[in-house]
C-alpha cells in the first residue's frame, strides 16, 4: 500500500509541474498585465503612463524573460513559498492559509452530509420502488439536479429573508455556526442528486440478487436485510463517486462563496482572475488539484477495504 | 407533510435567531457593505474602493466642505507668489496623529514623495502633484525625491512647480494624498512597507477614526473614534466595514437594516428596492461618455463617427441604463463646474442624417465596416446602455456583430486593432472648467491619449493652454474653455451618456453623510444614525 | 470461408442487439419523455429562430420587464426584448455549445483511447497518465483561466486578419466565445470517452475470436469495425447524452461568472445571470430561462438513464 501511494505521488509531481507551466503561460501571455490593469481598470481620471508602468514592472521583476520568472516561481513553490500578490503585495501563503480551511471545512461537511442523506434517501427510494415515496425522492433528486447552484443560492436567501423574515445568512463564524447551514445545503444540492441516483440504483441491483431475495423470503426484517446485505455493495459505487463529488463541490464553491460571504478559496478565485493576479491564481490551481488528487488517492485506497472483488477487477483492468 | 414543513421552518427560524441573534447594532454603529474583498487597505493607493473610506481615518491636506469651500485641515494655509509657481504650505500646529505626536513637514514631504515612487502604485498622484518640480523623474524611478518639495522651516513646506498653477491649493485638497507617519510607512530603501497600515502593526492615523481590527481574510474592518483627533469629536461609536460582494445580498441586508450604507452598489432596480433617497445627492463634476478611438478603423473617418452618434437617442439611452434616474442624460463634457456652456448645441438624433453620413464615409455601408467593440462595459447598467446603442446601430445603419467587454486592458494596447468605443468617465476634483477639459480633451490627457487614440486638435490645445495660465477670476478662463469645448464638438468624438451624481449609497437613517467627488464622506465626525427610523 | 462466417454471425448479433435495445428504450416511459424533449430542443434550435414571433435583438424601451401576456408569452426583459424569442435563440446557443463540446471531446477521447488500447505498454501508460492529470484538474477553474486568457489574443489576431485581408470570416469574433467555451470544455471532458474506448479495446484484445481473426490475417480496420465499434457504441451513446446535458449547464455557469457567451447573443446562462439581478421585482425574467435549462437538464438525464438501461443491460438491472 505504501509503495502504491508513493508511486502515485511520483507520477503526480510532473503532472503538477506541467499544469503550473500551462497556467503560468496562459495567464502570463494572455490574461493581461496586472500592473497595467490597476491603472486601466480604474475610472477615467487615472492616467496611464507607460513609462511609469514599466518602472513598476521593473521593480516587481516582471520584465524578466518568461522562463526565468517561471523557474524562479517553481523554485519558490518547491520551498513552500507562493510569493506575493502582484496587486496588493500581500503574501499568498497567508491568504491561502486563511482561505483554505474555510473551503475545506465547509466542503468536507457538505460531502459528508450529502453522502449520508443521499444514501439514506436512495435506499428509502429503492426499498419503496415505484411507490409514491420513491417518486417523491426521485422527483426531488431531479429538481435539485436541474437547478444550477448559482440560481438556488440566491433563491434560498431571498426566500429566507423575504418569506421567513430571517437574517441574511451571510459571513463565516466557524463550521458550527448556524449561518453555515444554508451554504452547506446549496453546496451539496447537485452532488446529492448524484448520490441518490447511485445509491438507489445500487440497492435495486442488490435486491434482485438471489441471496437477498432468499433472506427477504425467509422473513428477515427489512432493515436487517439492508444492514447486513445491502449497505456494503451500495457503498462501493458511492465511494467511487467521491472524486467527482470533490470536484463538484470545489466548482460550486467558486460559484456560491461570494453569495454567502464565505472567505474561502472560491471567493479568492474570482478576485484574482479579475485582476489577473497570477501568483494567487496559480496557488489556487495548485491547491485545488492537490485536493482532488488526494481525494482520488483516498478513494483508491479505500476501495479494496469496501469490496475486495471490485478492487481485484480494477487492477486487472489497468 | 404540511405539519412537517411548518415544524421545519419554525426550527430553522429558532435556530437561526438564537445564535445569529440580532446584528451587531449598538446605538451609533455604522455598518457598511463593501463590494470587494480587499487585500490592501493602504491609504496610498490613490483609488479603488478602499480609498472611499479614507476620510474616516486619514486627514487630508485640505478639503472642500459640502458647499464647495476650500477648508484647512492638516494644512492651515497654502499661499503662492505672483508667478503661481512657488507655494508655501503651513501645517496646522494642532494637527497630530492618533498617538499624540505632531504631523511634521517631514511627514508631508515624505508621504508625497512616497506616493510618487513607482513601487507605491498610487493611481492618481499625477493629478495632485504632477506639476511639482522633479515629479517626472520620481514617477519613473529615476529619482527618489521631488526637487520641488522642501522643508522651509519647522511646520512649513515650500513647493516649486514646473509650470504656473493658480489652483495648486485646490488640487491638493484631497484625502488621496494624506500625510502619514513616514517613519512607519517607509522602509530603508524608500519603498512602502508591507502591511504598515494594519492596526496589529500599531499604525497611527490622523483622521477622526482609527482602525481597531482588520480581518482581511473575511474582509471585515472595524474603526473606533480616534481619541487624539485634532478636529471635532466624532459622533459615531464604531464603523464596521464588511465585504458583501453580491449585490443582491447587499440589497437585502440594507433593506433589513443589517447594513446602513454601501461603498458602491449598482443594480438595475436599486431605486425600486431601496428608494430614491439611497442614491440621491448633488450633481458631480463628472460625466460618463462613450469615447471613439480615432486611431482604429472605422473611427478614423469622421463621417462614421457622425453616423454612429446621430443614430443614438440620448433620452432613450438614459432610459435603457437608468429608467428611474437619478442620473441625467449628458450633452456636453462639462458638468456642474462654473463654465458649463448654457447654449451648447447638443448632438442631434437624426436617423436619416446618420445614414447619409455613413454613405458619405469611405466605408460606404455597414458591410464594409470592421467589427466594433465596446469596452468598459463593467456593470449591468452600462451593459444595457451598450446593448441599446448596438441595437440602434443595427436598426438604423445595419451594423452587425457589435461586441462588448468589461475590462479595458487586454484589448486596448497600441497593436490591437479593434476596440473603438470606450465607456469611461471624465471629471475634475476642482471646481474649474479648464482642468476638467485639460483632463479630458487636451491632447496631453490620458483620456485623449488612451481612450481617444491620440486625439489632438491644435485649436483645442491652444485655447486650453492659454486658459489655464489665467487667474481664477479672469472671465477668459471660462470663455476659452467653452470655446475649446465647442471646437471639440465638431470632431464628433463621443456619444454623450450621463452626468454622475454624488451617490450617497446610504439608507435614510444615516445623517450628515455628504460625500465629495471621491465618494468620501466630507465630514465623518458629523455622521450620526437616526435610530428611530432604523428598522 | 471461415473468415466470412464470423462477421456474418457478428452482424446478426449486432442487429438483434440494436433491436433489443430499441425495444427496451421504448418500453421506458421516462426515457421517451426525455427523448421527445431532446428532439424538440433540437427542432427548436434548428428551426426556432425562423419561427420566433419577434427578432431576439429588437428592443422596445416602452415595454420593459413586462409580465407574460398574449403578445409576449414569456414577458419581456429589461430592454423590452421578447424573452421567448431569446430563449428560443438561446437553445441554438446551447445546442451549438453542447454538440461542439461533445464532438471535440469524442474526437480527442477516441483517438487517445484507441492509441492507448491498441499500442499498450509505454504509450498506454502515457495515455493513462494524461487521463489522470486531466481528471484531477479543477475543471471550472481551468476553463475560466483558459477563457479569460486566450480570448484577447485570439480576438486581436482575428481583427488584424480582417484588416489585413478583408476576409469576412474574421470580422465577426463573437464565434470566438463559442470556440473557447467548447474548446476548453472538450479539453477537460475527453478522458471519459477515452476510458470507454480504451477499456473496450483492452477487454476484447485477448478474446479468442479476436486472436483468431488476427491470426487469420483479418486487417485491423476490419477488426475495429466488427468488434470494437459494436461493443463500444452503447457506452459512447450514453456518454454523449450525459455530456450534452452537462455542457449546457456548464455554459450557463460560465455566463454567470462573466466568461462564456457574451451579450447581445442570447444564451440561457447569460439570460439567467441577467435575470438574477432583477428577479425580485420581475421574476419572469429569471423564470423562463432557468426553467428551460432545468427541463433540458432533466430531459437529458431521463434519456441518459433510458439509454443506459437499454444499451448496457448487464450493468443496470
Amino acid at each position: 500500500m505504501g509503495r502504491y501511494v508513493i508511486s502515485r505521488l511520483v507520477r503526480w509531481i510532473p503532472s503538477v509541474f506541467i499544469l503550473l507551466l500551462l497556467v503560468y503561460a496562459l495567464v502570463y501571455f494572455g490574461a493581461g498585465d496586472p500592473i497595467k490593469l490597476i491603472f486601466l481598470q480604474a475610472p477615467g481620471d487615472v492616467a496611464y503612463d507607460p513609462a511609469r508602468v514599466e518602472a513598476i514592472r521593473e521593480a516587481a521583476g516582471l520584465n524578466r524573460p518568461f522562463l526565468v520568472q517561471f523557474w524562479d516561481y517553481i523554485l519558490n513553490v518547491a520551498q513552500g513559498n507562493f510569493g506575493n500578490s502582484l496587486v496588493s503585495g500581500r503574501s499568498v501563503n497567508s491568504m491561502v492559509a486563511a482561505a483554505l480551511p474555510v473551503t475545506l471545512k465547509i466542503g468536507l461537511a457538505a460531502i459528508l452530509i450529502v453522502s449520508l442523506v443521499g444514501i439514506l434517501l436512495g435506499v428509502i427510494a429503492a426499498l419503496n420502488q415505484n411507490k409514491w415515496l420513491d417518486n417523491l425522492i426521485v422527483g426531488f433528486a431531479l429538481i435539485i439536479w436541474g437547478i444550477p447552484v448559482f440560481v438556488a443560492g440566491p433563491l434560498i436567501i431571498v426566500f429566507m429573508v423575504l418569506v421567513l423574515n430571517l437574517n441574511v445568512p451571510y459571513g463565516w463564524a466557524g463550521l458550527f455556526d448556524v449561518k453555515v447551514i444554508v451554504p452547506l445545503l446549496v453546496l451539496g444540492l447537485n452532488p446529492m442528486a448524484l448520490i441518490i441516483r447511485q445509491a438507489r440504483a445500487g440497492v435495486l441491483e442488490v435486491l434482485s440478487e438471489d441471496y437477498v431475495r432468499t433472506a427477504r423470503a425467509k422473513g428477515i426484517p427489512n432493515y436487517q436485510v439492508v444492514m447486513r446485505h445491502i449497505m456494503r455493495p451500495v457503498l462501493t459505487p458511492v465511494v467511487s463517486q467521491i472524486g467527482l463529488l470533490v470536484i463538484a463541490t470545489l466548482n460550486n464553491s467558486i460559484l456560491i462563496e461570494k453569495v454567502f460571504g464565505l472567505p474561502g478559496l472560491g471567493r479568492m478565485t474570482e478576485t484574482a482572475i479579475k485582476s489577473s493576479d497570477y501568483p494567487v491564481i496559480l496557488a489556487i490551481v495548485l491547491i485545488f488539484s492537490i485536493v482532488v488528487m488526494a481525494s482520488n488517492l483516498l478513494v483508491d485506497i479505500s476501495y479494496p477495504l469496501l469490496d475486495p472483488r471490485a478492487a481485484a477487477k480494477k487492477t486487472e483492468d489497468e | 407533510m404540511k405539519n412537517l414543513r411548518k415544524y421545519l421552518m419554525i426550527g430553522l427560524a429558532a435556530a437561526t435567531l438564537s445564535t445569529t441573534g440580532l446584528p451587531a447594532w449598538a446605538d451609533q454603529v455604522l455598518n457598511i457593505a463593501h463590494p470587494a474583498l480587499e487585500q490592501s487597505w493602504s491609504p496610498l493607493q490613490g483609488g479603488g474602493h478602499v480609498a472611499r473610506w479614507q476620510s474616516l481615518w486619514w486627514a487630508a491636506p485640505m478639503y472642500f466642505d459640502k458647499d464647495g469651500k476650500l477648508t484647512s485641515y492638516v494644512l492651515s494655509s497654502a499661499t503662492h507668489d505672483d508667478s503661481f509657481q512657488n507655494w508655501t504650505l503651513t501645517i496646522d500646529p494642532k494637527a497630530v496623529f492618533s498617538d499624540g505626536s505632531k504631523i511634521t513637514a517631514e511627514d508631508v514631504v515624505g508621504t508625497w514623495n512616497l506616493c510618487a515612487r513607482p513601487a507605491t502604485k498610487h493611481a492618481r498622484v499625477n493629478l495632485f502633484l504632477g506639476d511639482v518640480e522633479g515629479f517626472n523623474d520620481v514617477i519613473v524611478g529615476k529619482a527618489k525625491d521631488m526637487t520641488g518639495l522642501s522643508i522651509a522651516s519647522d511646520g512649513t513646506i515650500s513647493v516649486k512647480l514646473s509650470t504656473p498653477d493658480p489652483i495648486f491649493d485646490q488640487k491638493i485638497a484631497t484625502a488621496l494624498i494624506p500625510p502619514v507617519k513616514v517613519s512607519q510607512a517607509v522602509d530603508e530603501n524608500g519603498a512602502e512597507k508591507g502591511d504598515w497600515w494594519r492596526p496589529e502593526n500599531g499604525v497611527v492615523v490622523s483622521g477622526p477614526f482609527m482602525p481597531e481590527s482588520m480581518d482581511l481574510d473575511q474582509g471585515i474592518v472595524t474603526m473606533v473614534p480616534n481619541p487624539n483627533f485634532f478636529g471635532p469629536k466624532p459622533k459615531l461609536e464604531k464603523v464596521v466595514i464588511t465585504t458583501v460582494s453580491d449585490p443582491i445580498t447587499a440589497t437585502l441586508m440594507l433593506k433589513r437594516g443589517e447594513m446602513d450604507a454601501a461603498t458602491e452598489l449598482i443594480t438595475p432596480t436599486i431605486i425600486q428596492d431601496l428608494g430614491a433617497d439611497f442614491l440621491g445627492g448633488p450633481a458631480l463634476a463628472k460625466g460618463q461618455q462613450f469615447w471613439f478611438d480615432l486611431s482604429k478603423p472605422p473611427m478614423d473617418d469622421i463621417n462614421v463617427r457622425k453616423a454612429l452618434t446621430m443614430s443614438v437617442n440620448s433620452q432613450e439611452l438614459a432610459i435603457a441604463a437608468f429608467p428611474e434616474g437619478p442620473f441625467t442624460a449628458a450633452t456636453q463634457i462639462l458638468n456642474k463646474v462654473p463654465g458649463v456652456d448654457p447654449d451648447f448645441p447638443k448632438y442631434p438624433f437624426d436617423p436619416e442624417a446618420a445614414k447619409a453620413a455613413l454613405a458619405a464615409s469611405k466605408y460606404k455601408d455597414a458591410g464594409h465596416l470592421p467589427k466594433i467593440m465596446f469596452v468598459g462595459i463593467s456593470t449591468p447598467t452600462h451593459e444595457a446602455a451598450a446593448q441599446y446603442i448596438a441595437e440602434q446601430w443595427r436598426k438604423i445603419l445595419g451594423i452587425q456583430g457589435t461586441e462588448m467587454k468589461p475590462a479595458i486592458e487586454t484589448y486596448s494596447g497600441p497593436d490591437q486593432k479593434s476596440v473603438q468605443v470606450f465607456r469611461d468617465d471624465v471629471g475634475t476634483r476642482v471646481p474649474d472648467a479648464v482642468s476638467y477639459l485639460m483632463g479630458s480633451i487636451h491632447s496631453g490627457s490620458g483620456n485623449a491619449m488612451n481612450k481617444m487614440g491620440g486625439y489632438k486638435n491644435e485649436e483645442v490645445d491652444k485655447l486650453l493652454e492659454e486658459a489655464s495660465a489665467k487667474g481664477v477670476e479672469d472671465p477668459d478662463r471660462i470663455g476659452f474653455a467653452q470655446k475649446a469645448q465647442r471646437a471639440f464638438r465638431e470632431d464628433w468624438m463621443y456619444i454623450p451618456y450621463y452626468y454622475d451624481v454624488m451617490s450617497k449609497w446610504a439608507m435614510p437613517w444615516v445623517q450628515n453623510f455628504d460625500k465629495n467627488d471621491d465618494w468620501q464622506v466630507i465630514e465623518p465626525w458629523n455622521v450620526t444614525i437616526d435610530e428611530e427610523n432604523r428598522p | 470461408m471461415s473468415d466470412q462466417a464470423i462477421p456474418l454471425q457478428q452482424e446478426e448479433k449486432q442487429f438483434s442487439l440494436a433491436k433489443d435495445a430499441f425495444i427496451r428504450l421504448v418500453a421506458n416511459r421516462l426515457a421517451i419523455v426525455g427523448m421527445v424533449l431532446v428532439a424538440f430542443l433540437f427542432f427548436v434550435a434548428i428551426f426556432g429562430p425562423y419561427l420566433t414571433p419577434y427578432d431576439f435583438l429588437s428592443q422596445d424601451l416602452m415595454a420593459r420587464n413586462q409580465a407574460p401576456s398574449w403578445q409576449h408569452w414569456f414577458g419581456t426583459d429589461d430592454l423590452g426584448r421578447d424573452i421567448m424569442s431569446r430563449v428560443i435563440y438561446g437553445s441554438r446557443t446551447a445546442v451549438v455549445v453542447g454538440f461542439s463540446t461533445v464532438s471535440f471531446s469524442l474526437i480527442i477521447g477516441l483517438f487517445m483511447g484507441a492509441l492507448g488500447g491498441y499500442f499498450g505498454g509505454k504509450v498506454d501508460a502515457f495515455v493513462v497518465w494524461l487521463i489522470d492529470i486531466t481528471m484531477s484538474i479543477p475543471s471550472l477553474l481551468l476553463v475560466i483561466v483558459i477563457n479569460v486568457s486566450l480570448k484577447p489574443p485570439l480576438v486581436n489576431w482575428m481583427d488584424a486578419q480582417f484588416l489585413a485581408t478583408g476576409n469576412e470570416f474574421y470580422r465577426n469574433t463573437i464565434w470566438v466565445d463559442f470556440v473557447l467555451v467548447f474548446g476548453s470544455l472538450a479539453l477537460i471532458k475527453w478522458p471519459k470517452a477515452a476510458r470507454i474506448i480504451r477499456g473496450q479495446i483492452l477487454s476484447i484484445r485477448n478474446k479468442n475470436y479476436v486472436l483468431a481473426a488476427e491470426a487469420l490475417g483479418v486487417p485491423t480496420s476490419k477488426i475495429v469495425r466488427r468488434y470494437v465499434i459494436p461493443n463500444a457504441i452503447g457506452p459512447i451513446i450514453v456518454y454523449i447524452s450525459a455530456a450534452l446535458g452537462e455542457a449546457m449547464v456548464l455554459e450557463s455557469s460560465f455566463s454567470f461568472l462573466g466568461v462564456g457567451v457574451r451579450p447581445p447573443i442570447p444564451s440561457w446562462g447569460n439570460m439567467i445571470s441577467d435575470g438574477l439581478r432583477i428577479w425580485q421585482l420581475y421574476p419572469h425574467v429569471l423564470a423562463a430561462p432557468a426553467a428551460v435549462l432545468a427541463i433540458v437538464t432533466i430531459a437529458f438525464s431521463f434519456l441518459g438513464d433510458g439509454l443506459n438501461d437499454a444499451l448496457n443491460p448487464r450493468q443496470w438491472k
